[in-house]
């Protein structure tokens, strides 16, 4: 009898056991910031341009021309970890064109940034993010009003080709979510990783 | 004779011709999506957007009754230029700005009891009137104020902060006993629903209740912004006492309903919450179909 509950026992500690390494694997370990394969010691500054870049309310899309951003970076705690400081937004229009941007920024900036590993793949998680939109147009309907774009984004990183890609993939994979109200925000966008102070010209990746 | 009756005739025949000609008027035929603004002063002066807003759902809780939102209502009218958020509504050109939409009271007044001291007619049509299940009671919303006491804030209804549309409404009260002037509230003493989709302030020892800024999708490309189910909530307004009901026995008839709803009810004792879906576009894009 004794004998049957030790197993018993150690059949669920095992399964307890598992269960935890099923999690930390899925969870994964804190990737860091490298350059040329070597983790990121101080801090550096990535500053770029997206290569494209859309934000779509049901029926709206705003795409902007250019979409800069700084970003200042560093491995804290063994973690890779950072702050968006600037995100300047130009020539921004909408689909159909009956809205026209007259206003577009970012607003309470810096956004924290951390990275995160989920199914061994690695993510740029921003938090804190706002952008206020002030739409015009005489037949659009959200004329006159300024919107604001809050949440946090989830991106995925790719090493081969140093972007950040956010769409609505990497959004639920990431479990982040940017709206407008209560009304759920889709953000496309692809934007290259480069150091611009101390790692010019060096291979930037996450692991 | 003959001869003189004829002109009569015709006159009122060009009256009615005309008559008819002024309420064609007063609604333009919109198309498609856009037909639901129809009534929306969209040629006026400083009326820059029209809102269609229907409310199917919800409820509204006075005093001691709770009323739900079973029959939907409709507010319909035109929007000014924005003024710190807030736009201020222009009347529909149909005079419905709110429609007078009645919602049967659970239960209607059944339960009535008028006091000891009534006369007896008094106590015997309470009886008849009250404790009939075939004569129910219905409530109706009707605006207390003129239209352009409305006040809409787009901004705050999306972003679920502050007041996003102020209303002042009073509550008709209609049932063959209680005649047609049965009112809670009245044009100098409104009901004011402060409504927010974020979160309500009530008084202390009231609890604070969340509401929702709905779904927002852009139709028509762009031109016509719909937002369905926000869940509009307020529950720190207060109710006077009723007044008007019961024709000539009123004096008598007043203090019961009081009684029997619990008025007045002071701030946080009531409660209204509105599930709508709302349609807003501007004048240039209505009047373009």
């Amino acid at each position: 009898m004794r004998s049957k509950m030790t197993r018993v026992i150690l059949a669920g500690v095992l399964a307890l056991v598992a269960m935890g390494s099923v999690f930390s694997a899925s969870a994964g370990a804190a990737p860091q910031w490298k350059f040329n394969g070597t983790a990121l010691t101080g801090t550096e500054d990535i500053v770029g341009a997206a290569i494209s870049s859309s934000l779509t309310i049901p029926g709206m899309t705003t795409t902007c021309e250019h979409f800069l951003y700084n970003m200042k970076i560093e491995n804290a705690a063994g973690t890779g970890k950072g702050s968006i400081t600037e995100l300047p937004l130009f020539e921004c229009h909408t689909a159909s064109g009956k809205c026209t941007v007259e206003a577009i920024g970012a607003k309470k900036l810096p956004w924290p940034t951390h990275l995160t590993t989920i199914s061994s793949n690695q993510y740029l998680i921003v938090e804190g993010v706002e952008v206020g939109i002030l739409y015009g147009g005489a037949e659009c309907a959200l004329s006159e009003v300024e919107i604001l774009v809050k949440g946090t984004a989830g991106g995925l990183i790719s090493n081969e080709t140093e972007t950040a890609t956010f769409n609505s993939s990497t959004f639920t994979t990431t479990g982040t979510k940017l709206k407008v109200g209560a009304t759920a925000i889709e953000w496309n966008g692809v934007f290259p990783t480069e150091g611009f102070e101390w790692h010019r010209e060096q291979a930037l990746s996450v692991g | 004779m003959r001869i003189k009756s004829r002109p009569r005739w015709l006159m009122a025949l060009c009256c009615v011709t005309a008559l008819a000609g002024i309420q064609a008027a007063s609604a333009s035929a919109h198309t498609g999506e856009f037909a639901k603004f129809n009534f929306c002063p969209s040629t006026t002066t400083g009326v820059v957007k029209c809102i269609n807003s229907v409310t199917t759902g919800g409820e509204v809780v006075l005093g001691t009754k709770k009323v739900p939102i079973v029959n939907p209502v409709t507010i319909q009218g035109g929007l000014s230029k924005a003024t710190g958020g807030n736009r201020t509504f222009f009347a529909a050109t149909n005079g419905i700005t709110l429609s007078k939409t009645p919602q049967p009271v659970p239960g209607g007044l059944l339960g009535i009891v008028p006091p000891e001291k009534s006369p007896p007619l008094v106590k015997a049509l309470s009886a008849f009137f009250f404790e009939n299940a075939l004569t129910g009671v219905n409530s109706t919303l009707e605006l207390a104020k003129p239209a352009s006491e409305i006040v809409l804030n787009e901004v705050n209804l999306a972003l679920e902060e502050g007041v996003a549309l102020k209303l002042p409404v009073k509550v008709h009260l209609e049932n063959p006993f209680l005649g047609s002037k049965c009112f809670v509230g009245s044009e100098s003493s409104p009901l004011i629903w402060n409504l927010t989709t974020g979160t309500t302030t009530p008084p202390k020892g009231t609890e604070a209740i969340k509401g929702f800024g709905g779904e927002a999708e852009f139709i028509e490309e762009e031109t016509l912004l719909k937002i369905k189910n926000s869940k509009l909530v307020e529950n720190n307004w207060s109710a006077p006492t009723a007044s008007g009901c019961g024709g000539i026995l009123s004096f008598l008839v007043n203090p019961i309903i009081n009684s029997m709803i619990g008025l007045p009810s002071a701030a946080g004792k009531n409660k209204s919450e509105l599930i709508t879906t709302s349609y807003l576009a501007t004048t240039t894009s209505v009047n373009n179909h």
